[in-house]
């Protein structure tokens, strides 16, 4: 089930992605509101298959669940916040760590903030939920009886 | 990309100081002494293209940074960000996810099948996963096209570096470039590749991080760069710079989700000594990576930043950003290990490219056609001198058929193999139908787009890249074709197989 529900979400941004390039034909090129697509479809693809990934025996344990819905949140509500904010980067705009607000939470949020949830979740869950010392042993002893 | 292809002549009279040819003679030092280290160490094709599956987590990280990170990453990308503002860094935003995504998608499915397979190439594992020989082929087929055209690329820009430090001309340093790295890759193989690769992995992030100290410094720090340039030009630092959102977002997309289809990268899997170790992959490769674009991102904002507020007259070509703020902003010391750096960055994407070329020669295109190469080390170091000379002799062509040929490579590697590679391994129901059906309209897609683009016969409008509406339809007759031959998918997967599968 979540496998296939892995699929169904990346099927899914991958068809949000089309339908944004396919605006892009039409007479006089995409409409804005065609970024839409290209936002929450890379920010889903991403993150369906980091869950498509994490998938084991048929289970996506918690911890790979909540990255990945985080990892989309983030990303999909970053592009959002700067496709719905108005433009105000001239020269009295407020600054965030030193860029105007809408680069801010673009490259900060999509560029450094997955990196403070991450790498670590993956570490911490990794004897758990990606590979213990017995599915290793599994591994080996199949590939032995293979050999045999 | 042409402006590093002609590099100005101001410039490489100032590349010529003491300082900086000192540690570029120390660079190839150290190359070579590794080199011939590896070669003694070097006795079986296992040990010439997987490095004996032998190599720690931390060089496995820093050598697979290595090789993602091109010259691209110290000369064209600061470039792109000089030119084009924050939308240029959409190429390298999704670097935050994707070293995690791929140690879920990749790296212990990848690690596993070469436990339990003995498998040493990307093709290797499509071919197991489908058991499909054809499969393998074409992938093959894809790697190759892509490796000729990366090669030629970094030659050339190796060339020029060479050609501007020693004054050697462009000719003599395009073979120059290619002997150094051919000499420790085909006596070393993969393990002379991996531990370059890690040393230079080290220089450019030395270098990244301390040219991003003297461009906080010259720029007044970042709050001082952005309103520099904010008074001249409010768009260059809004969320998607001077791109349209579309064409940023899709770059997000081609460069997030292709990078589990680059196999200079997903092949350093098979290398690692214990799978367990992979704990800290996303963790290590997450902060060398950042460490090390920060060159990247800062470099081109500083140098607009100084033309905006008057200080500098606007660069003749945007790729002359790195050299001339290192050469004006930095000591020679520090231009002399960016410029290193810049070595760095395209020798260990060369070294990788010529093994998973000369692997797809040896290994993958033969056994495609049911033969077997009985001497696969000697073969694999023959292969590895042919492809040498055709890439060199390539990147004595024009510059445009050139960057022409580079462009493409990072597309063609997505397109073909993140559907078959990275979806086919975690999802039981893909068929070997679908995967050689999209292996097929990936490289076919590519090669008559980007062509046709070429040439100017047909282009897409903007916003939509042939990178990716090639990954897009790969993946869609993917997911289709295996859907309607979904009956023969369980047949087509091996116990092993399905055991590294599901673990």
């Amino acid at each position: 089930m979540p496998t296939r529900l892995a699929l169904t979400a990346l099927v899914l941004s991958c068809t949000a992605i089309a339908g944004a390039y396919l605006l892009a034909f039409l007479p006089g090129g995409a409409p804005p509101w065609a970024a839409w697509g290209l936002a929450i479809g890379s920010a889903g693809s991403l993150s369906s298959m980091m869950a498509l990934g994490a998938v084991r025996g048929g289970r996506l344990r918690p911890v790979p669940l909540a990255a990945s819905v985080l990892t989309f949140l983030v990303v999909a509500g970053s592009f959002g916040a700067a496709l719905l904010l108005p433009a105000n980067e001239g020269p009295d705009a407020v600054l965030v760590l030193g860029l105007p607000l809408r680069a801010a939470i673009v490259l900060y949020g999509v560029g450094l903030v997955p990196i403070l949830f991450l790498p670590w979740m993956y570490a911490a869950s990794f004897d758990a939920d990606t590979l213990s010392q017995a599915d290793l042993d599994r591994v080996r002893r199949a590939a032995q009886e293979r050999g045999a | 990309m042409s402006g590093y292809f002609e590099m100005q002549v101001g410039a490489s009279a100032a590349m010529r100081h003491p300082a900086i040819i000192g540690i570029a003679v120390f660079y190839f030092v150290v190359v070579s002494a590794i080199g011939i280290w590896a070669t003694r160490r070097t006795k079986s094709a296992s040990d010439y293209f997987v490095a004996g599956q032998g190599i720690g987590i931390v060089t496995l990280a820093i050598a697979a940074m290595a090789s993602t990170l091109s010259g691209f990453a110290f000369i064209g990308g600061p470039g792109l960000v000089y030119n084009v503002g924050t939308g240029a860094v959409f190429l390298v935003l999704a670097a935050s996810i994707t070293n995690t995504m791929g140690a879920w998608v990749l790296a212990k499915r990848m690690r596993l099948l070469g436990e339990a397979r003995g498998l040493i190439t990307v093709p290797d594992a499509i071919a197991a996963r489908f058991r499909s020989p054809a499969a393998q082929g074409l992938s093959a087929v894809a790697i190759l096209v892509a490796v000729i055209g990366y090669m030629a690329t970094n030659f050339l820009a190796l060339g020029l570096v060479i050609d501007a430090m020693f004054a050697t001309g462009l000719t003599l340093g395009i073979w120059l470039a290619m002997l150094v790295t051919l000499s420790y890759t085909v006596a070393g193989g993969i393990l002379a590749g991996v531990y370059t690769d890690l040393f230079e992995g080290l220089v450019k992030t030395l270098a990244s991080v301390t040219v991003f100290y003297y461009v906080l410094r010259a720029g007044g720090g970042m709050e001082g760069i952005t309103r520099a340039i904010a008074a001249v030009d409010a768009t260059f630092l809004g969320p998607w710079g001077k791109m349209p959102a579309l064409s940023a977002l899709s770059l997000f997309f081609v460069f997030g989700l292709g990078s589990l289809g680059q196999p200079h990268v997903a092949h350093k899997f098979y290398m690692l000594r214990d799978p367990r170790r992979l704990k800290w992959y996303p963790a290590l490769m997450s902060v060398a990576m950042s460490l090390t674009l920060l060159l990247y991102v800062g470099v081109g904002l500083a140098m607009r930043a100084k033309v905006a507020s008057g200080a500098l007259p606007p660069l003749a070509r945007a790729d002359d950003a790195t050299p001339a703020f290192v050469l004006g902003f930095t000591p020679s010391v520090v231009a002399g290990i960016v410029f290193a750096g810049v070595i760095a960055a395209g020798m260990s994407t060369v070294n990788s490219f010529m093994n998973i070329g000369a692997a797809a020669l040896t290994h993958d295109l033969p056994r495609a056609f049911g033969r077997r190469v009985t001497d696969e080390l000697r073969w694999g170091r023959a292969w590895t001198l042919v492809l040498s000379f055709a890439a060199v002799l390539v990147a004595q062509m024009s510059g445009t058929l050139v960057a022409f040929l580079g462009i493409f490579g990072y597309g063609l590697f997505a397109s073909t193999l993140v559907p078959a590679l990275a979806i086919g391994l975690n999802w039981q129901g893909a068929t070997r139908e679908g995967a050689v059906a999209s292996i097929a309209t990936g490289l076919g897609l590519t090669l008559v787009l980007e062509t046709l683009a070429f040439f100017k016969v047909f282009s897409l409008p903007m916003g939509v890249t042939v990178s990716g509406l090639a990954l897009l339809l790969s993946l869609l007759v993917f997911f289709v074709v295996s859907w309607a031959t979904r009956a023969r998918a369980a047949s087509q997967l091996d116990a092993d197989v399905k055991l590294v599968m599901e673990v």
